[in-house]
């Protein structure tokens, strides 16, 4: 049965235009028509001809799309004119920025300690029990830590600390291929940083998605410095949904051999990057893990991870207007 | 008891000739291409009566006979299919 997602990824080589006020995707075998009012989001990843009509049908209907280099690194997004806009918000998110940052960085940095220890706890009831200690820091000091800190640089370190520590672990949850001595990136250089990476990425451009559909501007950032040329905004806001997204996702995909070294990854860049069938794998494993839903603690209804992400933008708008606690999504509590 | 939600919607047509094209446009832009004159997918109940109220304006009410089942979600039945679909319609990578 097909697995329901407004997303779509393009792996083949086409062209990708508009018919009849909808997508089509035209390849060597055939057309392949997308519904317009069931997609959200493109992820292209392959040479695709795109045409400024298509363009101008996906800014009026809000389709996000991705666009990947040969080597999987993120080229960008096609953003459509903000439908959202909100001077309001943004002057109170900019205030924000500069009155109570650690109101908002703070909770974040404690949000990826929660999850962390919720994404580990697992094995640590299965017997691995080397993993006390790192899950007894997370659950007693981290708190206690972030709330001490004066300045970002310090919470920066915690954040820092907290995933030094969790890397560390992998040894003991991970087979040995897969082991990691320290995090790589730009470009990556063994298995596992290829797929911290990747997932990273597709959790980052997922956010950005999210955003879009708020108001809240995306260049405004609290945990993250708000740089030039990037939404530093979804940086902030897929942290604490790395541990429950990507990792979980990764640990799935390794440890049920789902993905391989020998079988899914570029032996020729010495097992750096994942090959086309690695990459579909996991991006399904990804996808399906986004569409997972559970009861909301708040909502009282079921809710998806991809909805928690764009509802923790709402909480972060509720927070800069409202002043209401800005508590990001939390795996234990399901809120 | 409220209405339940229906988020998912399976549309078979069988419509004359002329009016296949038209019919084939207007379903194409809310749900996937499932079957030759079927076509399936997620769908919000507002979009489920903008889908509807389209389709009743193309066809002729005489001649044409178009069905529409709603269900919850696509794992509120059990499904099973013998034969080669070729290229599926309703997967995530392309």
């Amino acid at each position: 049965m097909g697995k329901s997602s407004d997303t779509r990824y393009i792996f083949s080589t086409g062209d990708l235009y508009q018919k009849d006020f909808s997508i089509v995707f035209r390849k060597e075998d055939g057309n392949f028509y997308l519904p317009i009012k069931d997609t959200r989001e493109l992820y292209c990843f392959n040479e695709i001809t795109l045409s400024t009509k298509l363009l101008q049908l996906l800014a009026k209907v809000g389709i996000v799309v991705h666009f990947f280099g040969y080597y999987e690194n993120y080229i960008g997004t096609f953003y459509p004119k903000e439908q959202l806009l909100s001077g309001r918000l943004t002057v109170a998110q900019a205030l924000a920025y500069e009155q109570n940052r650690l109101k908002i960085a703070g909770p974040i940095v404690k949000g990826i300690a929660k999850n962390i220890h919720f994404v580990l706890y697992h094995y640590y009831r299965h017997g691995k029990s080397e993993l006390k200690d790192y899950l007894d820091w997370l659950r007693k000091d981290v708190s206690r830590l972030a709330d001490a800190v004066g300045d970002i640089k310090q919470l920066l370190r915690i954040e820092g600390e907290i995933w030094a520590r969790f890397y560390q672990t992998f040894r003991l949850i991970l087979p040995e291929s897969f082991a990691m001595n320290k995090r790589v990136k730009r470009p990556p250089d063994n298995p596992i940083n290829a797929l911290i990476s990747f997932g990273n990425t597709l959790l980052y451009t997922k956010t950005i998605t999210e955003i879009y559909h708020t108001h809240l501007n995306q260049t405004i950032s609290f945990l993250h410095e708000p740089a030039e040329r990037r939404f530093s905004l979804s940086l902030d806001l897929s942290e604490v949904f790395k541990p429950v997204l990507v990792y979980k996702t990764i640990f799935d995909c390794v440890n049920n051999r789902k993905i391989t070294v020998e079988k899914h990854f570029d032996k020729k860049l010495n097992y750096a990057l994942l090959n086309e069938i690695g990459r579909k794998t996991f991006i399904e494993a990804f996808e399906e893990r986004l569409n997972q839903t559970f009861e909301h603690q708040t909502l009282k209804r079921r809710c998806s991870y991809k909805q928690a992400i764009r509802l923790d933008g709402y909480k972060l708008i509720k927070h800069i207007l409202e002043g209401k606690n800005f508590v990001p999504f939390c795996m234990e509590d399901k809120k | 008891m409220n209405k339940p939600n229906y988020n998912y919607a399976i549309v078979f047509y069988d419509v004359g000739e002329k009016r296949v094209a038209k019919i084939f446009k207007i379903c194409k832009q809310y749900l996937k291409h499932y079957q030759k004159s079927v076509f399936r997918g997620h769908i919000t109940p507002g979009n489920y009566l903008e889908l509807k109220g389209k389709l009743k304006k193309a066809i002729d009410p005489d001649h044409d006979f178009v069905t529409f089942i709603q269900t919850i979600s696509e794992s509120s039945f059990h499904e099973e299919s013998i034969g080669n679909t070729g290229v599926n319609p309703e997967s995530i990578i392309i």
